[in-house]
């Protein structure tokens, strides 16, 4: 059966196998997990000790909290990715065997709230090579050389400042033109 | 299978019987964590001025005994060949069942250790994905160009590294094909019959 959340496909086997574990956990409690897991997708910290408390009620095993954690976070950046509405994604989540009255809803509203901050980040953590990070210039202008005595061109300096994704260092690439060049350049 | 003591391992080995019960204990547990997390100068120094022997020989029992556990689990040999082969070491018996102990208790440890040390070519870590549409260039206008641009990164060592790779639908449904032909081979009977055989 094909899914909008999963992105028109079969729903994975472990996320039909730990909605069940979802269910075991009450409302109120998913609905805070939820955040922290919204916290880590947005790029801030996660704070485990606080979801390890709120699943202690429900008597859960290290290995089962985790996959907690795992589900909530692939259901909602699934659904960010394909652009699910929170209503389709709650009748999704019901045909999958989420409990309507309170899970699914109140996941939904939480969903709901941060779906386009989710979207941003998630386009902001698509794959990019490099980036321009700035660009400083400097014309100057030859008087003479050891070659010509009456030089008398100008002649520009540009440093492009590349950021590289990976280490996140600024590289800085140096390029002197002369101004034809440059004229070319700018065409 | 028997394992073969140096000269020199016996004689490191030699110091067991002259420090007693406990400190045999003691040794142990001194060579295993030697074994988890590398040589502790200071712990064999502590261990010396406890037991009242030099911080050498403390050093090579520990050393000797490091080798005598990876040794036997590394061909996880029986509990007859470890006591024959301690046997030629003329210790006392208690001594003896207290080696074997020692080593019945932590080979599956010491072997996963021991896995762990094999060397690695680089594997898969996470694979980013991107696809593009190239809709013009300073020498062409109006084109139509996909491309699909993945970057691969890939763990050695606990080294992080990534291959930046690009190329076109057309060919990467070839190597989706390619790979789904290889992954195909594992079903053939070939495969089947020595994946029959190994287990």
């Amino acid at each position: 059966q094909r899914f909008r959340f999963c992105g028109d496909l079969d729903c994975p086997d472990w996320v039909l196998a730990e909605i069940s574990t979802l269910a075991k956990i009450s409302s109120v409690k998913l609905k805070l997990i939820c955040a922290q897991v919204l916290r880590d997708l947005l790029g801030e910290a996660i704070e485990y000790d606080k979801i390890l408390k709120l699943t202690s009620d429900a008597k859960l095993e290290s290995g089962d909290v985790k996959a907690t954690i795992a589900v909530l976070g692939f259901i909602l950046s699934s659904a960010a990715k394909h652009n699910v509405d929170s209503e389709s994604l709650s009748s999704e989540l019901q045909q999958l065997g989420l409990p309507k009255a309170e899970h699914a809803s109140g996941l939904c509203r939480s969903y709901e709230e941060k779906q386009s901050s989710l979207q941003d980040r998630l386009r902001a953590c698509s794959l990019r090579l490099s980036q321009l990070g700035s660009v400083h210039w400097r014309v100057d202008y030859t008087l003479s050389s050891s070659e010509l005595q009456e030089v008398n061109e100008p002649v520009v300096h540009l440093t492009f400042n590349v950021r590289d994704r990976e280490c996140e260092k600024m590289t800085a690439v140096p390029v002197t033109l002369s101004a034809n060049k440059f004229r070319v350049l700018l065409a | 299978m028997l394992l073969v003591l140096s000269a020199e391992h016996r004689a490191h080995l030699g110091c067991l019987p002259r420090a007693g019960g406990a400190a045999v204990g003691e040794l142990g547990r001194l060579a295993l964590e030697q074994l988890r997390r590398g040589a502790a100068p200071r712990a064999c120094e502590t261990a010396a001025r406890k037991l009242n022997i030099g911080v050498d020989t403390i050093q090579h029992g520990v050393e000797g005994l490091v080798y005598l556990l990876t040794e036997s689990s590394k061909l996880m040999i029986s509990e007859v060949d470890f006591q024959d082969s301690i046997h030629v070491l003329g210790f006392s018996d208690e001594l003896n069942k207290s080696l074997l102990q020692l080593y019945l208790d932590n080979r599956k440890e010491i072997r996963s250790i021991l896995g762990e040390l094999a060397p690695r070519l680089p594997s898969y870590h996470s694979l980013e994905w991107r696809l593009d549409v190239q809709l013009a260039s300073r020498s062409l206008r109006q084109q139509s160009k996909p491309a699909v641009t993945m970057k691969l990164h890939l763990n050695q060592n606990d080294d992080q590294t990534a291959q930046v790779l690009q190329t076109d639908p057309a060919t990467l449904l070839h190597l989706i094909q390619q790979l789904e032909q290889a992954l195909g081979e594992m079903k053939m009977n070939h495969c089947r019959r020595i994946v029959r055989n190994m287990k």
